[in-house]
């Protein structure tokens, strides 16, 4: 690669370093496998980056989350090939529950543990949008580049994923009652 | 608006992708439909929940600089002027019987105008991405044990703090396909970065002055290291700092 190429590259996407590491450590939930899934992808980036359009600052990240997010499903794959066995399916993630009313000083009040168990309890695709839309503020159409699904998915499985947050955390739990 | 109208926006509109009238919609109707002002403040709640609670990461410093290590030697950069002294180096290394853990600059050779594009690229980039350090500290004596096994030689740390330089920190970085000590400064709103690796051989000497796209580099080759500082400061204060550091060298080496 030409001095001048990896200069180019390195402007990209080496600023995002910290959001790759964000998003696969959330994605995989083990510090080990996010850094050797951020690695990985700063590789596969080089090996890609002819294909690389984009400009401003934003487009790198994003085009960069892609490749994190990609790695990091395919390293989940390789690890449990049973769980793939089980596509993810919108509807049967979003069953009712509607009966149950989530208190709104109980969100307040959640702790950290308390917030992080229940974002790592979400299958993945909905953990995803909520890390890239709550912890890394992209807009829905830099989301639904990174996830590869249109944007309309990208609301309806936010509205979902928010729904399972509230019910986990704005819900009293039977033995406090 | 009806309440189902109003939930099936409501995500759409906490995350400020309405505008106009669709946003100003939702507005009034919260304003007049307490069921819907309740969902939406819920909606507020777990949002900066997740927000206050759940940070976003900082990369541990030691991906930082395995991930750089990792790019630069796939992309496979070498400053083709220097490449060949590189083989010499290594060859001589054999012949004397020398491990040589990792490539070794020679600034005799290498030229410095090619030296002094990495160091700024260096600088440039550290001021880009969202830190400057691996290894972040005012403490000379956390700053310099840092760089135990991860480099080759123990490099020297002062603290300028007195003189209105104080030390930030230091990171790893790359100069030619050899790693080399980073300690990052302050000065008012500025930084300086001093990029520092073991002389190799050929004459001691300097300082000399390099001024690039604003920047402004002195460089210097002591017996024991040779040292490249870069920073937007003026040259005046760049010098300055040089004296401080070279006087604290050679107090140090008495």
């Amino acid at each position: 690669m030409e001095p001048s190429q990896l200069t180019r590259f390195e402007a990209a996407v080496l600023p995002h370093l910290d959001a790759a590491y964000t998003l696969a450590r959330y994605l995989l939930r083990d510090d080990h496998d996010a850094q050797d899934v951020v690695q990985e992808a700063y590789l596969r980036a080089l090996n890609y980056f002819d294909g690389f359009r984009g400009t401003g600052a934003a487009e790198g990240r994003s085009w960069l989350l892609a490749i994190v997010r990609n790695t990091a499903y395919t390293l989940r794959a390789n690890r449990r090939p049973d769980a793939h066995a089980t596509e993810f399916d919108e509807t049967l993630h979003s069953e009712g529950g509607e009966d149950e009313h989530p208190e709104t000083e109980l969100l307040r009040a959640a702790d950290r543990a308390a917030v992080r168990r229940a974002l790592d309890a979400l299958p993945v695709e909905f953990r995803e949008v909520i890390v890239l839309r709550e912890l890394q503020d992209l807009s829905y159409k830099e989301i639904a580049e990174v996830a590869g699904i249109p944007v309309g998915t990208v609301m309806s499985r936010l509205a979902r994923a928010r729904r399972r947050l509230e019910r986990a955390l704005g819900t009293r739990m039977k033995e406090h009652d | 608006m009806k309440h189902e109208d109003f939930a099936a926006q409501l995500d759409a509109y906490v995350d400020g992708e309405l505008v106009g009238n669709e946003a100003r919609d939702m507005e009034l109707h919260a304003r007049e439909c307490a069921t819907c002002a309740h969902a939406h403040e819920r909606h507020l709640a777990l949002r900066s929940a997740i927000r206050e609670r759940l940070p976003a990461l900082q990369a541990p410093g030691e991906l930082r600089s395995r991930v750089r290590l990792a790019v630069r030697a796939a992309a496979g950069v070498t400053p083709a002027r220097a490449r060949p002294d590189w083989r010499w180096l290594a060859a001589a290394a054999v012949l004397v019987g020398v491990a040589v853990g990792t490539w070794k600059i020679s600034d005799s050779r290498a030229s410095a105008h090619a030296i002094a594009g990495q160091v700024l690229a260096s600088h440039v980039r550290a001021l880009m991405g969202t830190h400057l350090t691996d290894v972040a500290s005012t403490d000379q004596h956390t700053v310099k044990p840092w760089f135990n096994g991860r480099l080759d030689f123990s490099p020297p740390v002062y603290d300028f703090a007195g003189r209105g330089y104080p030390l930030i920190g230091g990171r790893l970085d790359y100069i030619g396909q050899g790693a080399v000590a980073a300690l990052v400064y302050g000065r008012r709103q500025h930084v300086i970065d001093v990029l520092l690796w073991p002389t190799q051989r050929g004459p001691t000497g300097g300082p000399a002055a390099v001024t690039r796209q604003g920047y402004h580099m002195l460089h210097w080759s002591a017996p024991d290291y040779t040292y490249w500082v870069v920073s937007d400061l003026g040259v005046t204060e760049l010098g300055e700092f040089s004296r401080l550091w070279r006087q604290a060298d050679s107090t140090a080496a008495r």
